[in-house]
């Protein structure tokens, strides 16, 4: 009895620990191991491959003069400003920031009018076009972007329907245009979530106070509303950036080395061996995201009291019979809807519909036989489509395995207050700030490679080293699905098992874990869908082994010419892929699962 | 459903000089409190008074900077919640919604071996019989009234025959005529059990009615502690005198102590409104309040000036400001020396104008602070 008190009082503490000792090793020793790689040079510390880095104009473009000749700058700034502002070479950081901030004005552009009409209209499936806006999230991004390929490429669906009226061919591919198109499908639901809660939050009672006391309609959306959803956009904003200064899948496919941004180069200096260029770039691109990172966080602490209780204002009907053909903004409201079909569905539909139709647009099953046909081949080498589907649920099941535990486990020390939760939240959002490529270089360098620890030389195989950097990315989701639903429940539930001799432990598994297993099982929902989805680590640690999984499959066969330059191949194997995401959207939907960042 | 359960353990509970500050705010300032064996004693007080924090301190929840929490003579400071044998029902049941009523009551069985060497189904059984809740056991939680709710709280926290019952603002969320039944039924039930009760509420009426003493919490300190009639007819501070029923509250001055008299409503020019008759009064010029309870005042038409006459009755010259019917009597709000006091009467006119309003001496007591 005794010592069953002592190991249940324990095993809170010690599953706190583990999990930052998991941390520990599948995150930060790796991650940290290719920040030091950058400073290091014949294990001497030097700061020379950071300044190699920055004071080439290759990456840094004009800004190289900042560490070449930074008393030179001001005079440089003068000449350019009396030159009538030429362009300037922006280097991979510069092109790298200057789509991030396209992407970034075009989701918002493209999220915001989602945002009004969630907030503020009545109709028929506003919740389910709600909850659609997570679908993003779980969708693999170079599905994604070999949607957009099949609806915007060479022989894609839209050229298909130009040649049909006679037009075109248009060339989209490898072109800024549709790389921001791709981000702000990702991007712009995260924005129109976001306002949209923020504009639910609104008090209808301030608004109309404000009204009785002789503000103006648009006076009192300027001094009421306003003020409550600029936070909002703002940290939509700022995460958006954040997200797409890392995008790596989209660009890869999308753009190519021609418009490669820094984690695409990070990619391809990793390729070509050269690993300690790479370990350069990922450390300044850490640095400037952490420093993002940051600055989102220290933003949304200080929001996230703002939001109270309170009736939300009412919506207004979307149709209005005969008469919505009579009002603007409804008109305006249809094209919004048209434009958001377009750009949402069309490269989703366009995957679907290019995998079983040739360029000239009849149907063919080729591309799904010649999948057939590739898990028949013997040859050494050959990207099979089952064992990737295989690996790629076998790495879901080993992340859920550990993510799960750790999400929860972090869930409860954030949820309980005190130092320990601050500690949680920091651990929670270092991976968001941290990209794949860079876990994966990591553990590419540390564990896949050999590493010696405390005399030990450790090695582990490639699909152990992809379950761990899965896992770290995936048990955030974990922890923001389950401490909403923690925090949420009454600590009397709590108090009173433990008052009837339930010890902490007890209390959490018996009644507090059950209260919120719809959380839990929603949040590995989530994990499950990050860690199919996962490519930019995957795509390392996969490399030259038979460990591939489904987005590394697709990517391979994008670059697949052997049925003609189409992308046949690679629409039927994202047909796969699609087809078993939203067999997890459906559950994380069912579950009412979340994701507010 | 009085029958009486197997033997229940009864203990004493004593807090000793317990100080507790959550973020540096002092919640609880150096409370001492003793609670006999089978006793029903209530804590009572405004919301933030500390008076929840001393029952969860009791209870383990919360555990104090400096002093020492007792329970059965055996010290319970350091002990985790579960390692003591309370049993505690909160305001809003907290009834496990993911086990039935048999489930919920049976929880506590898991850990704790129910008194008198029966089975877990007999305790539970027994138990729903005590709280008339008998087969009800396979229904959910969210299919019960906010009143069975609570009696499957209570059994859920006395099935495994705890030495202390804690009850924190058990009645607070149903409606008043509700809450009126149910408290007649805890006390019964405690009395049957012979259990001792620490309650926590702040509606003082139900305090006076339900306790064998009450103790009256303010801003974390024990203002006073004595049997129901104690608290109410000698208030030993001003702040019980006005948190306890209607009171009127009178300032003035000792202006001989023998015999012992108080100058009431005192002006700047040194005279005052009225002097009167205030046993146990010592030292001249001192401060003090005294307080007069409404229904103690009697109020009659008229217009016979002020006086002390020789048994020590005091009439005092007053206007009518208001009259609220309450049902059973008129509250009347009377101006005095341009102050308000208060009285009450079951005439069937609400009286009005100029009125005389009288009392004894015995009536009057002297609050200790000024």
């Amino acid at each position: 009895m005794r010592t069953t008190r002592w190991v249940e009082r324990a095993a809170l503490p010690a599953g706190f620990l583990a999990t930052l000792a998991t941390l520990l090793v599948v995150f930060y020793y790796p991650v940290g191991t290719v920040l030091s790689e950058s400073v290091r040079e014949a294990g001497r510390l030097t700061l020379d491959p950071l300044f190699a880095v920055l004071t080439d104009p290759f990456y840094t473009g004009v800004a190289h003069h900042l560490f070449v000749d930074p008393l030179g700058v001001p005079a440089g700034v003068l000449d350019w400003i009396a030159a009538g502002f030429p362009p300037v070479a922006l280097g991979r950081f510069g092109f790298t920031a200057y789509q991030a901030a396209l992407s970034t004005v075009a989701s918002v552009l493209l999220g915001l009018p989602g945002a009004y009409i969630l907030a503020r209209y009545e109709f028929r499936g506003r919740r389910t076009l709600r909850s659609l806006t997570i679908v993003p999230f779980v969708l693999p991004s170079i599905m994604v972007a070999v949607g957009f390929l099949a609806m915007f490429g060479r022989t894609g669906l839209l050229n298909d329907l130009l040649g049909v009226v006679g037009l075109g061919p248009v060339e989209l591919t490898f072109t800024l245009q549709l790389i921001v198109l791709a981000h702000a499908f990702y991007n712009a639901p995260l924005v129109t979530r976001l306002v949209a809660t923020a504009w639910e939050s609104v008090d209808r009672r301030q608004v109309e106070t404000a009204r009785a006391m002789g503000a103006s309609r648009l006076g009192a959306f300027r001094d009421v509303v306003l003020p409550a959803l600029l936070p909002a956009l703002l940290t939509a904003s700022l995460l958006t950036f954040v997200f797409t200064f890392m995008s790596f899948p989209i660009v890869l496919a999308l753009g190519g080395l021609k418009l490669a941004t820094v984690e695409v180069w990070i990619y391809a200096r990793v390729q070509a061996l050269d690993l300690s260029e790479a370990a350069t770039l990922a450390t300044i691109e850490t640095v400037l995201s952490l420093a993002l990172t940051y600055l989102y966080l220290r933003y949304e602490a200080r929001q996230r009291s703002a939001s109270g209780a309170g009736q939300h204002l009412p919506r207004k009907p979307l149709t209005i019979g005969w008469d919505t053909l009579r009002s603007p903004v409804r008109l305006a409201i249809t094209g919004y809807g048209i434009i958001v079909a377009v750009v949402f569905i069309g490269p989703l539909l366009s995957l679907l519909i290019e995998s079983v139709t040739t360029p000239d647009g009849t149907f063919t099953t080729a591309y799904y036989e010649f999948l057939l046909a590739q898990q028949a081949s013997t040859a050494a080498g050959t990207t099979r489509p089952l064992p990737a589907i295989i690996n790629s649920l076998v790495y879901g099941a080993g992340t859920l395995l550990l993510a799960v535990p750790m999400g929860v486990v972090v869930a409860v020390v954030a949820t309980r207050g005190g130092r320990g939760s601050r500690l949680a939240e920091a651990l929670l959002t270092a991976p968001l700030a941290v990209s794949g490529i860079v876990v994966g270089l990591g553990l590419l360098q540390t564990f896949v490679f050999g590493t010696v620890l405390f005399g030990y030389r450790i090695t582990i195989a490639g699909p152990v080293a992809i379950v761990f950097a899965h896992a770290a990315a995936a048990y955030p989701f974990v922890t923001r699905n389950v401490a909403p639903a923690l925090g949420g429940l009454d600590p009397r539930f709590r108090d009173a098992a433990r008052s009837l001799g339930a010890s902490r432990l007890r209390a959490l598994i018996e009644i507090e874990l059950p209260l919120v297993a719809t959380a839990v099982l929603a949040g590995a929902a989530f994990a499950f869908a990050i860690s199919i989805g996962e490519f930019d680590s995957t795509v390392l640690l996969a490399e030259g082994v038979d460990s591939y999984t489904m987005p590394v499959a697709l990517e391979r066969y994008v670059g697949n010419r052997s049925l003609g330059p189409n992308l046949g191949p690679a629409t039927a194997m994202g047909t796969v892929l699609l087809f078993i995401t939203s067999l997890s959207f459906v559950a994380i939907d069912r579950l009412g699962g979340r994701w507010e960042p | 459903m009085r029958t009486r359960t197997a033997v229940v353990p009864v203990s004493s509970v004593t807090l000793r000089d317990i100080s507790v500050a959550f973020d540096g705010v002092p919640a609880l300032a150096d409370v001492s409190l003793s609670v006999e064996e089978g006793e029903f004693f209530t804590l009572v007080g405004p919301s933030g008074c500390g008076k929840t924090t001393t029952l969860r301190t009791i209870a383990g929840f919360t555990s104090p900077d400096t002093g020492a929490v007792s329970i059965g003579g055996e010290d319970v400071v350091g002990l985790p919640p579960e390692d003591r044998n309370v049993g505690i029902v909160f305001q809003n049941y907290a009834l496990f919604p993911h086990m039935n009523v048999r489930e919920n009551v049976a929880y506590g069985l898991r850990y704790r071996e129910p008194p008198g060497e029966v089975s877990t189904e007999q305790r539970v059984a027994e138990l729903l019989d005590i709280v008339d809740m008998a087969g009800m056991g396979d229904r959910d939680p969210e299919e019960l009234s906010g009143g069975q709710q609570q009696r499957i709280a209570l059994a859920r926290a006395l099935a495994p025959g705890p030495d202390v019952l804690l009850l924190d603002e058990p009645l607070s969320a149903l409606d008043a005529r509700l809450r009126e039944r149910l408290r007649v039924v805890i006390r019964d039930l405690q009395q049957d059990l012979g259990i001792t009760t620490i309650y926590v509420t702040h509606d003082q009426a139900e305090a006076l009615a339900i306790s064998d003493r009450v103790a009256v919490i303010a801003d974390g300190c024990v203002e006073q502690v004595g049997p129901p009639e104690a608290i109410y007819r000698e208030p030993a501070t001003r702040f019980v005198a006005e948190f306890v029923g209607d009171n009127n509250l009178l300032e003035g001055a000792v202006v001989s102590a023998d015999p012992p008299r108080v100058g009431l409503d005192p002006a700047s020019d040194g005279t005052f409104g009225q002097t009167i008759p205030v046993d146990g009064v010592s030292g001249v010029g001192r401060e003090v309040t005294v307080s007069i309870r409404p229904e103690s005042v009697s109020i009659a038409d008229g217009d016979a000036g002020q006086s002390v006459d020789a048994a020590g009755s005091i009439t005092l010259q007053a206007t009518v400001s208001t009259a609220e019917f309450m049902g059973d009597i008129y509250r009347v709000h009377c101006e005095w020396q341009g102050r308000e006091l208060l009285a009450k009467t079951d005439a069937d006119e609400p009286p009005s104008g100029t009125v005389v309003l009288s009392f004894d001496r015995e009536d009057v007591t002297l609050l200790e602070e000024p």
